[in-house]
């Protein structure tokens, strides 16, 4: 199978952080969701499909082909989204936009014309006047005005407000309908990705916990409540991540049944969220 | 290329500081340097406008979060690395156009006698200008920009002093000596050292972590 993107056995060594054995692919046509706490790797992960860190380790291969031996090529049909605004902010829209356009063989000022209205930006407005969401509907723009096959996003809704965030999803959601395209998406705001990831990876410590599709996680996870009184020492251990209070106790599974065979019902067994997936999962 | 040029043009006529400092670093040379010859102060101005409008560019390429951007477009480090060398001689053809206009009106209004176009001194700043950048570019593509600020500098003042001195004792002094070297020679060092400085900063940037 083509993959737009493959990432096999990663590796990046930092002082107090390593990145190891990281591993994942995604095919075209779909968006990956790419989760996990603060600090847990995913930057870095993104750093380095971009090659603005060097690897210590594995492969990665865009289009199939290496990230690296063919940065240019690869990079021309990528568009990219970073949590924040790394524009120059001295510059107006229009300037800045002349400047990345001239980098892109496939540039489309039709195209990028059309999202400043859709987004309701002004050309001539400086990039430093622009809020927070409108500096990202910015990103997006330039992002998606070159026909690029991969979008790669890093938080970008980190920070807006319910109703640009959704904004920003329709618009990737229309982008992916033409099936060549594929989206990789970081956030740590997982209700985002349940509405419109194909696939979640998540990534904890350095480490991935799954890659899978969200279909399978959402089947397979679930969370248990119950009382304090039906757990003993050896039913703990079999949670992945367990909350207890004075009324009872909450814990995440990976296997229904076995906790259905395990406490009958006296347990309430609901289906989890990507949300308490990630929490239990970093708790513990 | 064209896009890193652009890019570079834009932000220098954004930034009022880069603004100021074109507008207003000549007078302050005219007035600083008292020179006996009046083709060193152009000589001094063309190289020192080169000097600084390639390092205050190259300071867009790696210092604040827009390396990221950059970084992120298509353009391979290689093509970063050999652009920035290559930009040098542009800003040292705009310098001559700016300088050779500032200086001539300046010359017309009477308020100095400097040259505004002298062949010699623009065949001689060539070399200077070369070796000054060959030492500061490496620095800025391997270290964090402050310790890259630090090397500028030294180099910067270096030369500014250096430069100074010379001017200041005229036939008489140390120019006597420097003038014994010829060009050509001075050409060549510029020459090796400025390939080699390129052939440094395109291994120290292929393996860097931006």
């Amino acid at each position: 199978m083509d993959y737009i993107l493959e990432v096999e056995k990663l590796r990046k060594e930092f002082k107090n952080f390593t990145l190891d054995n990281i591993s994942f692919k995604l095919e075209p046509g779909y968006i990956m969701g790419f989760i996990g706490p603060n600090g847990a790797g995913k930057s870095t992960t993104i750093k380095l499909i971009m090659n603005l860190l060097k690897k210590d380790g594995g492969s990665i291969k865009i289009f199939g082909k290496d990230h690296v031996k063919y940065e240019k090529e690869i990079k021309n049909r990528i568009g990219f989204v970073y949590d924040e605004n790394y524009y120059y902010e001295d510059l107006t829209i229009n300037s800045m936009k002349s400047i990345v356009a001239s980098f892109y063989s496939n540039w489309d000022d039709n195209q990028f014309n059309k999202y400043m209205k859709e987004f309701d930006l002004n050309p001539k407005a400086k990039i430093k006047t622009l809020s927070k969401g409108m500096k990202m509907k910015f990103s997006l723009a330039v992002a998606l005005s070159h026909n690029a096959d991969f979008i790669i996003m890093d938080e970008p809704t980190s920070g807006l407000d319910p109703v640009f965030r959704r904004e920003i999803l329709d618009i990737l959601y229309s982008v992916i309908q033409d099936e060549r395209r594929s989206i990789l998406f970081s956030t740590h705001i997982t209700t985002d990705l349940e509405k419109i990831a194909d696939y979640i990876t998540f990534i904890n410590k350095g480490k991935i916990v799954f890659s899978q599709s969200k279909d399978e996680i959402l089947q397979n996870y679930a969370i248990v409540k119950g009382g304090l009184d039906i757990l003993d020492q050896d039913k703990r251990r079999e949670f992945i991540g367990l909350r207890e209070t004075k009324v009872g106790f909450e814990a995440l599974t990976d296997n229904m049944d076995k906790m259905r065979r395990m406490f009958g019902n006296k347990v309430l067994i609901e289906r989890a969220t990507l949300e308490d997936i990630m929490v239990y999962s970093v708790r513990g | 290329m064209l896009g890193t040029l652009k890019r570079d043009l834009l932000l220098m006529v954004s930034s009022k500081q880069v603004i100021i400092l074109w507008l207003f670093y000549i007078p302050l040379l005219i007035f600083v340097v008292d020179s006996f010859v009046p083709e060193v102060l152009y000589y001094m101005i063309i190289v020192f406008y080169t000097y600084l409008a390639s390092i205050t560019s190259f300071s867009y390429d790696i210092t604040g979060k827009s390396k990221y951007i950059m970084n992120s477009l298509p353009i391979s480090r290689r093509e970063v690395v050999l652009y920035r060398y290559l930009s040098t001689f542009i800003y040292f053809a705009i310098t001559i156009v700016y300088a050779g206009i500032y200086l001539w009106i300046i010359n017309a209004l009477k308020l100095a006698h400097v040259d505004y176009f002298n062949l010699r001194a623009i065949v001689n700043a060539i070399p200077a200008v070369m070796i000054s950048t060959s030492l500061v570019y490496p620095a800025f593509f391997r270290f964090e920009p402050r310790i890259a600020r630090i090397v500028h500098m030294v180099v910067f003042m270096t030369f500014f002093v250096g430069l100074s001195n010379i001017s200041m004792t005229g036939e008489k002094g140390i120019l006597k000596y420097v003038s014994l070297l010829k060009w050509e020679h001075v050409m060549i060092i510029a020459l090796v050292m400025y390939i080699l400085s390129l052939i440094l900063s395109m291994q120290i940037y292929k393996n860097r972590d931006i």
